[in-house]
């Protein structure tokens, strides 16, 4: 097209580097979205327990976390938490904690509305039945949110997903790293990019269809 | 100074700063405003060609959803930038290129909020109109738009939110918006930490002033509503 010649040997010739930095991306998620579903459930809970001073202080972080962009959360305990404490955070380190801190936070709330969506005569029949508080959150209410939470979390963990793309401005060697690698190399910025962009949503198209496989998995008759 | 940690905070740079990071907000809202109203128009362009009677654009403007969906903002401005640039032959300024990721990537969620509070409209609207002798195009404009944009307006102000936040990533291509103004004061003043809170600071506070305004927003226009 026009004066452009497309070179697509660069990236052939590095498609093992950018499939192990696709992968990167992928263990990043998933490490983040673990970390992130199980902040996220202690921080609903606080949300709930029905206590001020555990409830407020829940609230205040959703807020304040959804407030700020990913990008700023990377840059901020990449290089400010970093000199604040004299941490030498590697690059893959801080990307983790700052996915799985913007992540907490919406995790969070779709924990909380999914213990709000079980019936409360779900508690009052496990109560009746000589189960403690404690129990019946294990056996009775948290499998049934977990199962209301399934398909808003599925979104969370692509948005994460699309999130982690941005690690590379802090320096892990992502897929998108390896991209502007070759564009530095050899000067062909279409074809790197469109390659990553491809990946990208294979990526998600993969992850989309193992959600809905597992919704339907732990789909109550 | 104040010592924390025996780390020396260094606040003397946060006056300055805010000087410079409010011309950074200036471009900041430029480009989420831009990018809002444009993705406003094309999305609901894409919603009524997905609602269309005809196949063909039904099948183009579902691709256009599904396409422009699956990718990362970052990706996009990345593509736009450098590779279609660089394919092309078009040097899109940093501020329009991101302008650009911005409203393809926020028209297909838009869209789709669209279409589903297109479909939130009772039925029976759009009968009593056509029994009330409204055209097609007079009974879409003064009975169903109205109402659904009434049901989108919550989820538009969850996806401004979004672009706002999102337009920080356009900095890596070298606008001047809060978060590139940030970048250069960090290399300057060297006080990542106290730099990086106050931006975010910024960002919070556009967030949840415009989630304010949404939901009094919200509340005027539910006043008629029965829903």
């Amino acid at each position: 097209m026009l004066a452009y010649s497309y070179h697509w040997q660069p990236v052939l010739d590095r498609s093992h580097a950018l499939i192990v930095g696709a992968w990167v991306d992928v263990w990043v998620t998933l490490i983040s979205f673990v970390l992130a579903c199980i902040l996220g459930i202690a921080i609903a809970l606080l949300r709930v327990s029905g206590l001020r001073v555990f409830a407020w202080p829940a609230f205040a972080y959703v807020q304040l976390i959804r407030g700020v962009p990913l990008l700023v959360f990377l840059y901020w305990v990449y290089f400010g938490v970093a000199v604040l404490l004299g941490v030498n955070f590697t690059a893959t380190q801080a990307a983790i904690i700052a996915l799985t801190v913007t992540g907490s936070a919406y995790t969070a709330e779709i924990f909380r509305a999914g213990i709000g969506g079980v019936d409360v005569g779900n508690v009052e029949a496990a109560t009746a039945l000589g189960f403690t508080r404690r129990a019946a959150f294990r056996h009775v209410v948290f499998p049934q949110a977990f199962r209301i939470a399934l398909p808003p979390l599925g979104n969370v963990l692509i948005g994460m997903l699309k999130g982690a793309t941005l690690i590379s401005v802090i320096g892990v060697v992502d897929m998108v790293f390896v991209a502007q690698q070759i564009n530095l190399d050899y000067f062909t910025p279409f074809e790197p990019f469109t390659a990553v962009a491809l990946l990208l949503i294979v990526l998600v198209a993969f992850f989309s269809a193992l959600l809905t496989i597992l919704e339907r998995a732990l789909r109550l008759p | 100074m104040t010592t924390v940690l025996g780390y020396a905070f260094q606040w003397s740079v946060i006056r300055p700063a805010i000087g410079e990071l409010w011309h950074g907000l200036g471009i900041t809202l430029e480009l989420s405003g831009l990018s809002l109203v444009l993705s406003l128009a094309l999305g609901l362009f894409v919603a009524l060609c997905r609602l269309s009677p005809v196949r063909l654009l039904r099948g183009a403007a579902y691709v256009y959803v599904q396409v422009f969906r699956a990718l990362s903002l970052y990706i996009y401005v990345l593509w736009i930038y450098f590779g279609i640039a660089g394919a092309v032959g078009i040097n899109f300024s940093p501020v329009t290129a991101g302008v650009l990721a911005l409203t393809v990537l926020n028209s297909a969620y838009m869209a789709e909020i669209y279409r589903s509070a297109l479909g939130a409209v009772d039925p029976g609207q759009r009968e009593a109109a056509t029994s009330l002798g409204f055209g097609r195009i007079r009974g879409f404009s003064t009975v169903i738009f109205p109402q659904a944009v009434r049901i989108a307006v919550p989820s538009l102000v969850n996806q401004f939110v979004d672009i706002v936040k999102d337009s920080s990533i356009i900095a890596i291509i070298g606008t001047a918006d809060l978060f590139g103004v940030t970048n250069r004061l960090v290399s300057y003043y060297r006080a990542p930490f106290e730099l990086y809170t106050l931006v975010a600071f910024f960002y919070l506070t556009i967030v949840l002033a415009v989630s304010a305004l949404a939901a009094v927003l919200e509340k005027r226009l539910r006043r008629h509503l029965l829903l």
